[in-house]
């Protein structure tokens, strides 16, 4: 391990060049250092409080490896905990969703409630006298849970920065997209979930950073006239740099704006859109045809506007790649709605969504052989081997000095007024670098 | 005589089926087009994993796909594009049809047929093959002497699917 952190010390100035080694993406090891100095100290997103309506419900979620349970209690609070009894370590619970008083483990009968309390012992008693006090063997809290304009996330550093300081200015994003309307956003059924052969950097990478694979990767799109000819049309907008390793594209169009004010929603929105968002909020809104982006490490965002003949729906779409293997992934789709649209539009809306994002939708179905394409050739000797001649360098050079901060910007972070470039792109790997070589001292 | 009759129904209907998986798996996808009801409602429910007490593992408020045959064409017609990519190079892709149950509804040629699936797919020089298992449930209606499905749903058995996109039909 500690080889492997010389090794990735000594990349650092690489990267700053625009060079990424090919052989860090599947690297069986960097994949086991990313579990420990990565996933265990990021903020990883859990669940829209949506998905949990009323008290005793609960949903079962993935935080990498370890299954977590999220609960609402009597008091209307989410509390979230490891999935397994206290006891012996069972799986707790196995459903996807519910609605419970209490969970009780299939192997010895143990029961939490909905606080995660062990209120109930088979023969408690009886079998374990005085030495055990019950309020000691609870389920075990994930060590932080803090949520943003609904969105639920969970992090095992109990020192970590507050989820706030983290995500820092895509907070302001976050507004537009979570918080433009009264009663906010709502996650249609359940998440969408399936298997790929991709690496999770990767594919965050895709979704945060990378605007310049559409008009080659989605040109089936284009061959359907669904989307515009013009190869530059993705890249028509801002790129912009956030703090920890996120960023967002705010695609618009050459004229920089979007032919559907307000991704398409109706007019008598509008004003309320005014209302909730400052005034350089709504600047962006109103102009934005897409945002693209991530929160590093794995999750992605679209809120896209997609529709046929014209009329076109907006539609946010939320994903965390989950990864499973250094070659593998589980992703997670979430359809998310504003709550105060007709039911009409959410309907259209979501056949968007189905025909474009998602498992089955027409531009999602070809990411996904590029992802696996990057695996296939990335596991060899020569795209790994150090000491060979050739670079074994992914080449992220695009923009590397040929565009300027746009100070103009009216929203926060480093704005470049074009999205085919790698700024977001370096910066999410240098945060990734800086993570993954970073001494794991502090606690004594 | 009554259970003749049925016999060759259920012969009709399977040997149906059987050329529609032909069709699909040689990727004669417009022939394909051809037997599916101008009105067909085609719909994949995701399958959850929730207490039996719920009554039924099917989440109905989120599908992976919900399309007429206007979506059902444009999906075919990207699958010949020069850049549906996904699909060029070809994986090779067979659909096993199996357990066709025929029942009777109240309109004379219309039937409810309940089928079997398993799809598997090798993509590439890959040695693992991907695969997606269920059972469909359509409604076939005879127009003009042919068969038609006029609404398909499908019931994949994993909650998690182990196909890295949905590119196929099922």
């Amino acid at each position: 391990m500690n080889l492997i952190i010389e090794e990735l010390k000594q990349m650092q100035g690489k990267l700053e060049e625009g060079y990424f080694p090919q052989w860090v993406v599947t690297d069986p090891e960097i994949y086991k250092l990313e579990q420990e100095k990565v996933f265990s100290k990021t903020w990883l997103f859990l669940a829209h409080e949506s998905e949990l309506k009323e008290s005793g419900s609960y949903i079962t979620r993935m935080m990498v490896d370890d299954p977590i349970l999220l609960m609402k209690n009597r008091k209307g609070e989410i509390k979230a905990f490891l999935n397994s009894c206290s006891h012996r370590g069972t799986r707790l619970c196995t459903e996807d969703y519910g609605n419970k008083k209490a969970h009780t483990c299939p192997y010895h009968g143990w029961t939490f409630n909905l606080d995660g309390e062990l209120i109930g012992i088979v023969a408690g008693n009886k079998v374990y006298g005085e030495k055990m006090d019950k309020s000691e063997w609870g389920l075990r809290p994930v060590p932080r849970v803090e949520s943003y304009q609904g969105m639920i996330f969970g992090n095992l550093d109990p020192n970590a920065m507050s989820l706030e300081d983290y995500l820092g200015d895509m907070k302001f994003y976050f507004d537009i997209m979570l918080g433009r309307s009264d009663g906010g956003m709502e996650v249609r059924g359940v998440p969408q979930r399936w298997i790929a052969k991709a690496n999770w950097k990767m594919t965050a990478e895709n979704f945060a950073a990378d605007p310049y694979h559409v008009q080659t990767t989605h040109r089936s799109a284009t061959e359907m006239k669904l989307t515009p000819s013009d190869p530059l049309y993705a890249s028509y907008g801002h790129q912009v740099v956030l703090q920890n390793g996120h960023g967002i594209n705010v695609i618009t169009s050459a004229t920089g704006a979007s032919a559907n004010k307000y991704q398409g929603m109706p007019e008598d929105m509008w004003t309320m859109f005014e209302r909730n968002l400052n005034e350089k909020q709504v600047e962006i809104f109103s102009k934005v045809t897409n945002f693209v982006g991530g929160v590093f490490p794995n999750l992605s965002f679209l809120s896209s506007c997609s529709g046929s003949e014209g009329v076109r729906h907006n539609h946010l779409n939320w994903r965390v790649w989950r990864p499973i293997g250094p070659e593998k992934i589980e992703i997670w789709v979430w359809y998310m709605i504003d709550k105060a649209l007709p039911e009409e539009y959410k309907e259209k809306s979501y056949k968007g969504f189905l025909a474009t994002f998602g498992a089955a939708g027409t531009l999602e179905q070809d990411d996904t052989e590029n992802w696996a394409r990057i695996i296939e050739a990335s596991s060899g000797t020569m795209s790994r081997d150090r000491t060979l001649s050739y670079n074994n360098m992914a080449n992220y050079l695009m923009g590397f000095d040929n565009v300027e901060i746009d100070e103009t910007f009216p929203g926060p972070g480093e704005a470049y007024p074009t999205c085919y470039t790698d700024h977001i792109a370096r910066s999410m790997h240098k945060y990734w670098l800086e993570l993954m070589t970073k001494e794991s001292g502090g606690e004594g | 005589m009554q259970g003749q009759m049925q016999l060759s129904l259920q012969e009709e209907i399977t040997q149906f089926y059987y050329r529609e998986a032909y069709l699909l798996d040689h990727r004669n996808y417009r022939e394909w087009l051809d037997l599916l009801a101008e009105d067909i409602t085609y719909v994949m429910p995701l399958r959850v994993t929730v207490e039996n007490k719920m009554g039924s593992n099917v989440n109905q408020e989120m599908t992976y796909f919900s399309d007429t045959k206007k979506d059902i064409a444009m999906k075919v017609e990207r699958l010949y594009m020069k850049s549906a990519w996904v699909d060029d190079p070809a994986p090779r892709q067979r659909h096993f049809i199996s357990n066709v149950m025929v029942e009777q509804t109240g309109a004379p040629d219309e039937y409810k047929v309940i089928s079997y699936f398993l799809f598997k797919r090798s993509r590439s020089s890959e040695a693992n093959t991907e695969e997606i298992f269920g059972e469909r449930e359509d409604l076939l209606r005879k127009v003009d002497g042919d068969w038609k499905v006029a609404s398909r749903t499908v019931y994949a058995d994993q909650s998690v699917l182990t196909v890295m996109n949905l590119a196929m039909f099922l």
